[in-house]
């Protein structure tokens, strides 16, 4: 694998890879946080919450995900700025949308549809600017 | 207040806490010496997210409750203009006009 070859972009491959992984996790950690949610009790109260994850430990995997999630976003940050790098893992809502529709048949209509579309030129414009501010 | 209405508060509350999370993160890259105080306070305030969150789950679909966290960019993006002089160009601005208006259009789809 070649190391640190300069792109022609001024965002790097190494950038692209950390924004990918970035949405992968995005989705998943959505997908089992709303399975784990639905099987903790309706009053989240510290000993309710610690009694229900002894039983059933989704939660500790949600954990787990949100843990690997914060690490590569810290290398996200290192690389590119903050109101620059967090729009574009919005693609992640079209994925959690489908898989949601898929795996638990939520609603899949054209409120949610005309929703997300919005959302996402809203994102698109907001991502628009530059990758990182020259150093004053 | 139905359960619905409650989920949709929560997740807003959701987005001005990562806000802030997202902006003490940034700030652990910016100011080496306070890398650890920085990040202590993101992983704290993404605490008491993820426990707004789990709640809003449960009584919304993860579908609405995920993107109506888009909200999370207009703050995100105001927050960073504001708190760390990140640009706020008329491109980011209209974008955030049109977020707002694809979290009310999902808010209100029934």
């Amino acid at each position: 694998m070649s190391e640190e070859t300069p792109s022609s972009s001024p965002i790097g491959r190494r950038v692209v890879a950390v924004l990918a992984i970035a949405i992968a996790l995005d989705t998943l950690g959505q997908l089992l946080w709303k399975l784990a949610a639905t099987r903790l009790p309706a009053t989240l109260s510290p000993d309710a919450l610690l009694h229900s994850i002894a039983r059933d430990p989704l939660p500790l995997l949600v954990i787990g995900v949100f843990v690997l999630q914060l690490v590569n976003w810290l290398l996200v940050l290192e690389r590119v700025d903050l109101s620059y790098a967090q729009p574009l893992t919005a693609l992640s809502y079209v994925s959690v949308c489908l898989l949601s529709a898929w795996l638990f048949g939520e609603r899949l209509d054209v409120h949610k549809g005309l929703g997300v579309l919005l959302v996402l030129v809203g994102v698109a414009l907001v991502s628009a600017g530059p990758a990182r501010r020259k150093s004053p | 207040m139905s359960a619905r209405l409650v989920g949709i508060l929560l997740v807003l509350a959701c987005t001005a806490v990562e806000g802030l999370a997202q902006i003490c993160l940034k700030q652990s890259t910016r100011q080496p010496g306070r890398r650890a105080s920085w990040i202590a306070a993101g992983v704290g305030l993404f605490v008491v997210e993820a426990l707004l969150y789990t709640a809003a789950l449960q009584r919304l679909e993860v579908s609405v409750a995920y993107s109506l966290g888009a909200m999370s960019f207009v703050v995100v993006a105001l927050g960073a203009a504001w708190l760390l002089g990140e640009p706020l160009p008329v491109t980011r601005r209209l974008g955030i006009a049109f977020i707002v208006a694809g979290c009310a259009v999902l808010a209100a789809g029934g």
